[in-house]
């Protein structure tokens, strides 16, 4: 019999989720990688890429292509000014069909990590 | 600091204070800005004195921080109102039932306690969405399929104890009738567990459902007598395959055989997949399809087509029928899915199409045929929810798109039951589409056919739009009322409603003078004398505030 038991804590603490549907999660240690944006990167993938990843089946980049029209790209990931307060606005407020999410789901230590990776390409001002 | 009705500033500091002392400082919100997370994105009130808004929010990350925020409720009068993850979109959001209450937001308590592939179960704790349980089954490889609804992020529990619904098979589509066991803390803070789980030692809480003596599961969804803490659930094997094939039935008549036939097959298990019926000869997609329709359009349809769909009535016109004969668009198409074994599946699909062969001109047609498990990356190709995959894709309702450049600001979902006849989705078309005119709402493009969630019924699905403005919210708001009352003139109800509409649909059930309402208050005395817990909640209200209420 297969048995599984989970006994630890929040899933979100030490691992790092690759979470995109169908792909086979791993569990990644933070020190493997020293990738400055990794808690960022794990945080877009958990909770934004499921509507923002690349391709028409995800409807924030579907409504971000017919919002900018070829002015900035459709992909969150390849904007080159995106500002760090404009992504913790958004996730705090939500836009159109987004909800706002809450500390319990994005807390600030992991908002400012996603800001930080979203905001990456942004010359500094 | 906001204080909730009928608290003292001093006793509410109090609580609060406690409260952080119980789950630690970080986790208690009082804060405007912080509260504005707990709001209803998609509120008809948005921005009004009316939108339902807490007073602060408490994240336990266990059962017995729970038991302890609840006796602390108790203590000093404190309203509570639990959530899961609170994603309830379209049926409240985050928010309250009743404004002031401290949201028990149950997201940090996210254990997936156990998943068994052998007997094909899980049991989970309220913060576990459909994507940790999903990502978690495939992490370990195990050989079993969720139930899930459209959006992934949503609480397997959640989602359950508010009826919701999903795309996969009759056995498990129905999120609450595939539970097994529930833990529950009580208005006291005392912990129950139901079914097997009343043995202190249980060896099948999530195997056989009911223990003995009354079964009383129900109580606890939909209505505000505990908080869940825990909730088996049991999930299907992971099918050997998956058959996707539609009928296309050429004249308006065809639709009452469509859904006896239908009802037939699906009620004898011949079919048990997701059933969608759409129309392509009224331009009405399956719901299926639906997101596909939204990325990359509708299909185009003839100028002559076109003209058509704006004259009929009800959905027939003599010539739009003779119109699918020429051309071959099918008045109704059900598309009907089946998994298991290979040969299993090809044999119910003969038996099908045997059953179908009875009305004339009957079309069949195999849209996918496929051995399991898919390649994750080809999802996309696919409905995701009916192979038990859970996405976000459904956010393309509201979202802009090329075809729909003004985006929503959210919808309230009007869902009423009706009964499972072709006669009765005309008689909801008739009824509903001219009260909608009626009330100025934009709720009918053409004829609509219902969802096909629940097994001997339909939900007959109407999205009404929320939007910037507090004038046309107020008439949507009216209107969704007007249209609940309409509804129950002709003996149907709604299976799931939003806080602000929870009285109104309440009010339809109403046989005997309310002995429904009546039972309901009688219980929530008994279980809950101090009406602490989400006051409000499908129209419960404790004692205390049930006057001010009617
Ligand atoms: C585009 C779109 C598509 C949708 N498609 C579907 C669909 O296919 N099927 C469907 O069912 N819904 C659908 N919904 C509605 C909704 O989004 C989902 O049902 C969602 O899963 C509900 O939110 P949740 O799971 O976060 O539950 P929550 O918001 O956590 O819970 C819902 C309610 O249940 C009560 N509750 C929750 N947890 C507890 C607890 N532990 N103890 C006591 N009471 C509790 C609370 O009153 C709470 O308000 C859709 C919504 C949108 C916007």
């Amino acid at each position: 019999m297969s048995r599984h038991l989970r006994a630890a804590g929040q899933a979100s603490a030490a691992a790092v989720l690759v979470v995109l549907a169908g792909e086979v999660w791993t569990p990644v240690r933070a020190q493997d990688h020293p990738d400055p944006y990794e808690a960022g990167k794990a945080v877009y993938t958990r909770w934004c890429a499921p509507c923002h990843a690349a391709g028409v089946t995800h409807p924030g980049t579907n409504a971000l292509t017919v919002k900018y029209r070829g002015v900035k790209p459709g992909v969150l990931l390849e904007w080159q000014d995106l500002q760090a307060v404009a992504v913790k606005f958004v996730v705090r407020h939500g836009i159109s069909v987004m909800a706002p999410f809450r500390k319990t789901e994005i807390s600030d230590q992991e908002l400012d990590a996603l800001a930080k990776y979203l905001s990456r390409n942004t010359p500094p001002t | 600091m906001r204080t909730p009705p009928e608290v003292s500033q001093v006793d509410f500091a109090s609580a609060i204070a406690e409260f952080k002392r119980t789950v630690g400082q970080e986790w208690v919100f009082t804060s405007d800005a912080d509260l504005d997370l707990y709001r209803d994105a998609y509120s008809p009130f948005l921005n009004e004195p009316e939108e339902r808004i807490a007073s602060a929010a408490v994240a336990p990350s266990s059962t017995e921080e729970v038991q302890e925020v609840v006796r602390i409720a108790n203590r000093f009068r404190v309203p509570l109102y639990a959530i899961s993850t609170g994603r309830n979109l379209g049926y409240g959001g985050s928010a309250p039932a009743y404004s002031g209450c401290v949201v028990v937001d149950l997201k940090r308590m996210n254990r997936i306690i156990e998943v068994n592939e052998a007997n094909a179960f899980a049991l989970v704790e309220p913060g576990v969405s459909y994507f940790d349980l999903y990502r978690y089954i495939q992490e370990h490889r195990l050989k079993v399929w969720i139930g899930c609804p459209d959006p992934g992020w949503g609480s397997v529990i959640g989602n359950a104890i508010d009826r919701g619904g999903g795309y996969t098979t009759a056995n498990y589509r129905n999120h609450f009738d595939s539970h097994c066991g529930m833990e529950i803390v009580l208005p006291s803070g005392e912990l129950l567990r139901t079914g097997m789980g009343a043995i202190p030692k249980a060896e099948t809480w999530q195997q056989y459902k009911s223990g003995c003596g009354p079964w009383i599961d129900g109580i606890f969804s939909q209505s505000n007598y505990g908080i869940v803490t825990k909730m088996g659930f049991w999930l299907m094997p992971q099918p050997e395959a998956y058959l996707r094939c539609t009928v296309s039935l050429p004249r308006y008549k065809d639709l009452g055989p469509l859904v006896e036939t239908l009802n037939y097959l699906e009620n004898s298990r011949i079919t048990s997949g997701f059933p969608d019926i759409a129309s392509p000869l009224n331009g009405y997609p399956p719901i299926g399809q639906l997101q596909l329709w939204n990325e990359t359009g509708p299909p185009a349809l003839t100028d002559e087509h076109l003209k058509l769909l704006a004259s009929a009535t009800l959905g027939y016109s003599a010539n739009r029928e003779a119109y699918g004969r020429r051309t071959g668009i099918a008045y109704w198409e059900l598309w009907l899915s089946f998994h298991g074994p290979m040969e299993v599946v090809e044999a119910q699909w003969q038996a099908t199409q045997r059953r179908f062969a009875a009305i004339e001109g009957a079309k069949f047609r195999v849209v996918n045929r496929v051995a399991l498990p898919i390649d994750p990356t080809k999802a996309e190709d696919y409905h995701e929810p009916e192979l038990g995959i859970p996405s976000l894709r459904a956010f393309s309702i509201g979202a802009r798109t090329p075809w729909s450049p003004t985006p929503s600001k959210g919808h309230m979902w009007f869902s009423p039951i009706i009964p499972r006849t072709g006669a009765a989705i005309i008689e909801a078309n008739r009824v509903f589409s001219a009260a909608a005119r009626d009330l100025n709402m934009p709720l009918f493009r053409t004829f609509t056919m219902p969802a096909c969630f629940w097994e001997r019924s339909f939900i007959f699905i109407l999205a009404t739009p929320v939007t910037e403005d507090p004038a046309t919210n107020k008439r949507y708001r009216e209107g969704f009322k007007k249209l609940i009352e309409v509804g129950g003139q002709h003996g149907w109800g709604e299976y799931r409603t939003a806080p602000v509409f929870q009285k109104t649909v309440m009010d339809v059930y109403s046989f005997n003078n309310h002995a429904l309402q009546r039972f309901h208050e009688t219980l929530k005395d008994a279980i809950d004398p101090n009406g602490i817990l989400s006051p409000g909640r499908y129209a419960i209200w404790p004692k205390h505030l049930r006057e001010k209420q009617s």
